[in-house]
């Protein structure tokens, strides 16, 4: 056998470690289970007690007035919601579709949906994905309103509250929100625009949409 | 685990890095296997040198059993491995040119640069050609952008679309390789006596 092994030429050899090496994929089928996820429970609880996927509205404004956009911004709501109101530079995925986006796993993503609910679970479908960054706008889009689109300043408020407030109002202007003080359970608009009703910004800038590309990607030959 | 871009081991700057090693390698290849002469790679469309199947059909065979091995270990996600879309009318067309030239000029785009580089000038007038095609297409493409991103089927790979497992694929492009090379070795014995053409 070894001396019948021994006179065959090198290429044969090699033909005959292919056929092997295919008769064994033969017999394991598929290679992976591109379905099944892996979940490392402990990280991810340990990262849901650290807190610190989680991003403030506050946080998030200062970035985009910065023009800091080392992330993708990505709004999970359906395509609806999005064409009505949606936070600058954001594109569009809705979680079903999370996993069959061009999102890449190097990214750094910043989900966010009305509440904290979608947003939590794309966080939960992507970190299991092997996806590394993945951040979580707390509060979602109802926080962005509440303290960035129509911050509240109490009337009975102290002077520092009040300067504090200063820099919160002029925020919400840059995005085109309606600051208010608010006496008594009543709000008064702090706008230019007085008695302005309280309405979610103009959209100006075309909306991104990373699910619809059409076009071809630059990647490969 | 792998690709190690996709999971941010680094960064473009040192990617580029990769690849060029990489690309120096896969030329060097190349140019072993004898595909920086125009002769041996015209003549695998007349049949009477099969060197180019035999080489192309050892690089698909080793890259398939790596790349499934290597996933079955567990290291490597194969869904992040860039696989493009089909669009099956603008390839067909698309491989249809490219062979004529293939066929006409003797070298496809890599082999051009394998021979330009070992200094032979067929190669360099080829890669001249390969840029003028490259500016041409860039002037017209808002003429040909509908076509060509026209039939469109997305990613289709071998098993989804014959309904096979990966291994069965897998074993059925090593047995399809192994007959080629049987009958590449049978067919080159047989024109090499007839033509009086000998097998370099």
């Amino acid at each position: 056998m070894i001396e019948w092994m021994n006179k065959l030429s090198i290429s044969k050899k090699l033909a005959g470690i292919a056929f092997l090496l295919g008769v064994i994929a033969l017999i394991i089928g598929d290679s992976s289970n591109s379905n099944a996820i892996y979940v490392n429970a402990k990280e991810m609880a340990l990262s849901t007690i650290k807190n610190n996927e989680k991003i403030e509205a506050s946080v998030l404004a200062d970035w985009l007035i910065e023009g800091k956009y080392d992330y993708t911004l990505v709004d999970l709501r359906n395509e609806e919601e999005f064409s009505e109101y949606n936070i600058p530079s954001s594109y569009n995925i809705p979680v079903e579709s999370i996993l069959t986006s061009d999102l890449m796993r190097n990214q750094k993503i910043l989900l966010y949906g009305n509440d904290d609910v979608a947003s939590a679970q794309a966080w939960f479908i992507l970190k299991s994905s092997n996806y590394k960054a993945v951040y979580i706008l707390k509060g979602g889009l109802s926080a962005w309103k509440n303290e960035i689109l129509f911050p509240k300043l109490d009337v009975s408020a102290t002077p520092e509250q009040t300067a504090a407030f200063e820099k919160i109002k002029q925020v919400s202007l840059y995005f085109g929100g309606t600051p208010q003080s608010v006496s008594g359970g009543t709000a008064t608009s702090l706008s230019t625009q007085p008695n302005a009703a309280l309405a979610l910004p103009k959209l100006t800038v075309p909306t991104g949409k990373i699910g619809s590309r059409t076009k071809k990607k630059k990647e490969g030959c | 685990m792998m690709p190690y871009y996709k999971f941010d081991y680094f960064g473009v700057d040192f990617g580029l890095v990769i690849a060029f090693i990489i690309g120096i390698g896969f030329g060097f290849a190349l140019e072993r296997g004898g595909f920086g002469n125009a002769r041996i790679l015209a003549a695998q469309f007349y049949f009477y040198n099969m060197r180019v199947l035999k080489v192309m059909f050892s690089a698909i065979v080793t890259a398939m059993l790596g790349l499934f091995y290597f996933s079955w270990a567990g290291w490597l996600d194969l869904s992040l491995v860039y696989n493009g879309n089909t669009y099956i009318l603008p390839q067909v067309l698309g491989g249809f040119i490219l062979g004529i030239g293939f066929v006409i000029g003797g070298y496809c785009p890599g082999t051009s640069v394998v021979s330009t580089s070992t200094g032979r000038t067929d190669g360099m007038v080829y890669l001249l050609g390969i840029f003028f095609g490259i500016f041409v297409f860039g002037e017209v493409f808002p003429l040909i952008e509908n076509f060509y991103s026209s039939t469109d089927m997305g990613k289709v790979t071998l098993p989804e679309f014959l309904g096979l497992s990966h291994g069965m694929v897998v074993f059925l492009v090593v047995v399809l390789a192994l007959g080629a090379f049987a009958a590449a070795e049978w067919a080159e014995r047989i024109l090499a006596k007839k033509n009086g053409r000998g097998v370099e």
